[in-house]
């Protein structure tokens, strides 16, 4: 086999010796597509691993952490919730509405593999600078695709982030989530039980869409590599897919299959090396009998990532009665191979062995990369001037900026209220909906701060992760657990991984702090164009539950007159990124000051004050501050007319940023006790105004509501057309 | 005698659950779940035609599902004077099938379109005979193609026949005139000459319960048991 072979595989020479020495022999060409599609970052995690392992996964409510297709955590009463972030970056740059809209048909069946109804979709997307007629294009396609796909099955999307930033110009960002719920006693694993179980193929027949897409993902672009590179796409059929979830999950319900794992990545090959690793068991499969919708070679049906497809291993008996049950819903069953003791993977094709490989070499023998770092520099204190700042600019230049304004044009492109159970849609600070036929509420929120992150990757990542917790105690959901999406550019370069070690150390620590460990997640690395890199983007999902729906807190105004209260810490204006970025004082990254130490206590003792007068009906509604400040909180509660008058000292610091920062929407008839009880727990407060109708009011300067409503919820229109 | 009514679910259908649900909840009778290759339906009052993509919105919106086995029983059973109500991808089946006018085409947007609505009644039928002609719905919609459309001649009877049930209108926070999809005369929702039969692009299902954007959706409910 030449060098030019193996390295358009994406493997380096290293890794190929490594390989032939262990074989002692040459490999076949579907050997050789096997260990390129199993040894590259997408499916093998080589250069995350060893900083992985740092982080926290288990506590008393992981049921299960990373490793199968989602995490899931224990909400009592034997129910459980599945979960997962994934990313869809390079394809949804070559193929927005595909490339997405795949994105999330692929979380889906992450969620449902596992024997969980999916309940809720979020969404975490990115994009360069809107001013380009790319940025346009990429936006349009990409939210048409997440929506198209998630209508049609007819998952409620609840919530996301939608960012611009000319740091995506050339390596847009999508990142999908997926909630589901399943009954802990009746969750499905990938790992087979039986010698001799039959694994069966379910789902859409097998095309060339998607070969190479794994591989694809785990390699920086050049910018002639669009058109190449758009057969490496799949295509997604939603139809299909609901098809195929109904029939799953009336399988699993009656009790006929034994394990599942879905063919995302790498197809059918990642999907059996995982199930014969899980199982300590071998696999054999007859390629002949996989369902093709075109005559395809054995290498090729390796390695398509076609969509809508499962795996599933089956005691003999059950076969017939599983396939009059995929017979009514119109699905695609054939049985491919069995499960043996070997612990090979054995594939085979017109009665010749074409791969005949020992799981061990696949799996556990994958690289793993112990690459350079190197750690930021340290940064020089110094202040900012903001004389020329008046509040009439900085509302203007929040007003015009697309990542302050409202986002309907974005959540209007979803359903959000189908399957009748949500309780808290897009464009709130967290998205919440009840479990069916329970009281219990599930609250989740993505979240990613990549300036902070690239101030200081650290205390960066700390940051974003109790953003999202603010946003789930804004709503009175619980915080428990986390799914990440660690999107960066080239591990290559030692700044970068400086970057990836030490936002996995920040995530690592928080998620301690606050006992919310990470129980899924993905890597996406390679985000680069050619010598561009994207700036750190780590996202996070965050889960929780509050056992009682009827407490969950809106964040808008309910009613006039209502107190409204600040609490939390201002970081103030030479400490707040985003106000010194979006208010144009700073443009370069290397001025900014050193991020000011996360107040960790501070957050968590506020919370539980949030939580506790939540729970007494003490709050009306509550917002979190984050981008924007007390500004942007404020604003964002304004509905039905219902507007505020505040008091504060430094108009600046109504744009800053905060430590622990919540807006409090009080009756004045709770006033009291809530004082009460902020006094006995200490914490600092200010009565900022009260919600008043009609109105927009900061230090008695009167701002015309109506114009301001125009400007928040019609702007991002304007500004993308 | 106690109410019972029936859903039917087609490939694709992802509100049928949400009917099946809001009937329980509502009728305090007996419901039914139909499988679209059933041939026959049970004794049923009410039967909903929920929404969703059924058969993938192959050919057009509601296209291959006007043709399934269990519409002959469905036919049948409006026309023997029973309530047949179809939510979203159901109105699309009943133009599809025949039993409503008109036709439901893209969103003037070219965009799905996920946000709550406002519709007032616009002529008295069964289905809203307990909401006043003053009050506004609030009322979630989800569709690609709601864009109610019909000729000139057809529009002229709609109006003079009085089947016009539901219209589009400003809510009080609304930014622009309503009509959230370009229909027609802002028409929301229409029935047949004999008012037993509506077709409707808003969730009724999705705007009941306590924790939902408002409780305007049982009124339909309550005036059919009226």
């Amino acid at each position: 086999m030449n060098d030019e072979i193996i390295l358009e595989h994406g493997l380096t020479l290293d890794e190929f010796r490594v390989i032939k020495e262990y074989l002692k022999r040459d490999l076949t060409i579907e050997e050789l597509g096997i260990f390129s599609a199993m040894w590259n970052e997408h499916c093998c995690y080589k250069t995350s691993k060893k900083w992985l392992k740092k982080l926290p996964t288990s506590n008393e409510i992981v049921i299960q952490g990373p490793g199968e297709n989602a995490g899931i955590i224990d909400v009592k009463d034997n129910d459980g919730i599945a979960f997962k972030i994934e990313s869809h970056n390079h394809p949804s740059y070559i193929e927005p509405f595909n490339g997405a809209a795949t994105g999330v048909g692929g979380i889906l069946r992450d969620i449902f593999t596992m024997g969980a109804r999916p309940i809720a979709t979020l969404d975490s997307i990115r994009f360069g600078e809107i001013s380009t007629d790319k940025t346009n294009y990429l936006l349009n396609g990409v939210v048409h695709g997440i929506g198209h796909y998630g209508n049609c099955i007819g998952i409620p999307n609840i919530g996301g982030e939608c960012e611009f930033d000319q740091t995506y110009d050339y390596n847009n960002l999508v990142n999908a989530m997926a909630i589901g719920h399943v009954k802990n006693d009746s969750i499905f694993y990938s790992k087979p039980k039986t010698i001799g179980g039959l694994i069966v193929y379910i789902g859409s027949k097998t095309g060339k869409d998607g070969i190479h897409g794994a591989s694809m993902a785990s390699d920086v672009f050049s910018e002639d590599d669009e058109d190449e590179k758009r057969p490496s796409v799949q295509v997604g059929d939603p139809f299909m897919e609901k098809l195929l979830m109904e029939g799953c999950l009336e399988l699993m319900s009656s009790g006929l299959i034994e394990s599942m794992q879905d063919m995302g990545a790498a197809g059918i090959t990642s999907s059996s090396v995982e199930m014969a690793s899980k199982g300590n068991v071998g696999v054999h499969i007859n390629l002949d009998k996989v369902p093709l919708r075109q005559p395809l070679t054995p290498y090729e049906i390796l390695l398509s990532e076609s969509q809508e497809r499962m795996l599933a291993v089956i005691e003999k008996d059950n076969n017939e009665k599983i396939r009059e049950i995929l017979k009514k819903w119109q699905i695609d069953y054939e049985v491919i191979g069995e499960i043996t003791n070997t612990k090979r993977v054995v594939f085979s094709s017109n009665e010749k062995i074409v791969v005949d490989l020992p799981v061990d070499i696949i799996v556990d023998d994958a690289p793993e990369y112990d690459r350079e770092f190197s750690l930021p520099k340290k940064r020089n204190q110094r202040n900012f001037d903001t004389s020329k700042l008046n509040i009439e600019k900085m509302i203007s230049n929040y007003m015009n900026n697309l990542n302050y304004l409202d986002k309907s044009w974005v959540y209007n492109q979803y359903d959000s209220t189908v399957m009748g159970d949500t309780i808290k849609e897009p464009g709130q600070s967290a998205g919440v909906v009840k479990i069916h036929n329970t009281e219990k509420a599930i609250g989740a929120s993505t979240d990613c701060n990549p300036l902070y992150i690239r101030i200081n990757p650290e205390k960066g990542m700390i940051y974003t992760v109790l953003e999202a917790y603010r946003n789930l105690i804004a709503s009175n959901i619980k915080p428990m657990a986390i799914t990440n999406n660690l999107n960066f550019a080239s591990p290559l370069d030692p700044n970068i991984m400086g970057e990836i070690v030490l936002s996995i150390s920040g995530l690592s620590d928080i998620a301690k702090k606050l006992d919310t460990p990470i129980v899924s997640g993905n890597v996406s690395l390679y985000n680069q164009t050619n010598d561009r890199p994207i700036d750190p983007t780590p996202v996070i999902g965050m889960v929780g539950c509050n056992s009682n729906w009827k407490k969950i807190l809106q964040n808008k105004f309910i009613k006039k007159n209502d107190e409204l209260l600040l609490l939390g810490k201002s970081l103030g204006g030479d400490f707040s990124p985003y106000f010194l970025q979006d208010q144009k004082i700073i443009s370069s990254i290397c001025e900014f000051n050193e991020l000011l130490a996360p107040d960790i206590d501070l957050e968590i003792k506020t919370a539980k004050f949030i939580q506790e007068a939540a729970e007494k009906d003490l709050i009306q509604s509550s917002n979190d501050i984050s981008r924007g400040g007390i500004f942007m909180s404020l604003i964002k509660m304004t509905q039905k007319n219902l507007g505020f008058s505040i008091k504060v000292n430094d108009e600046k610091d109504i744009f800053c940023e905060y430590n622990a920062g919540y807006i409090l929407a009080i009756d004045q008839k709770n006033k009291e006790e809530v004082f009460s009880m902020l006094y006995k727990d200490q914490i600092n407060f200010l009565s900022l105004g009260q919600v008043k109708l009609n109105t927009f009011e900061i230090n008695s300067k009167k701002f015309n509501y109506s114009d301001m409503m125009d400007m928040y919820y019609k702007n991002f229109y304007k500004l993308i057309n | 005698m106690s109410f019972k009514s029936a859903v039917i679910t087609f490939p694709g259908s992802n509100c049928d659950r949400d009917a099946l649900t809001y009937l329980k909840d509502l009728t305090h009778g007996e419901v039914f779940n139909i499988w679209h290759e059933e041939s026959s339906l049970p004794d049923v009052d009410l039967v909903i035609l929920p929404g969703g993509f059924s058969f993938g919105d192959y050919l057009r919106s509601g296209a291959m599902a006007s043709k399934s086995n269990i519409i002959h029983d469905v036919i049948d059973h409006a026309n023997n004077g029973r309530y047949l109500l179809g939510i979203c991808n159901g109105f699309q089946i009943l133009t599809e099938i025949g039993l409503l006018k008109g036709a439901l085409i893209q969103n003037k947007s070219i965009k799905f379109l996920g946000k709550d609505c406002y519709i007032k009644k616009k002529f008295d039928n069964k289905f809203n005979c307990n909401i006043k002609d003053s009050e506004v719905l609030q009322i979630p919609v989800a569709h690609n193609e709601g864009n109610f459309y019909c000729d000139q001649e057809t529009l002229n009877y709609l109006q003079n026949e009085e089947l016009i049930a539901f219209e589009y209108c400003r809510g009080e926070d609304s930014i622009d005139d309503g009509n959230i999809n370009g229909s027609l005369d802002n028409i929301a929702g229409i029935t047949n000459k004999n008012r037993n039969i509506l077709g409707m692009m808003p969730h009724p299902e999705r705007a009941y319960q306590d924790f939902h954007v408002s409780k305007d959706g049982k009124k339909i409910i309550e005036s059919i048991l009226s």
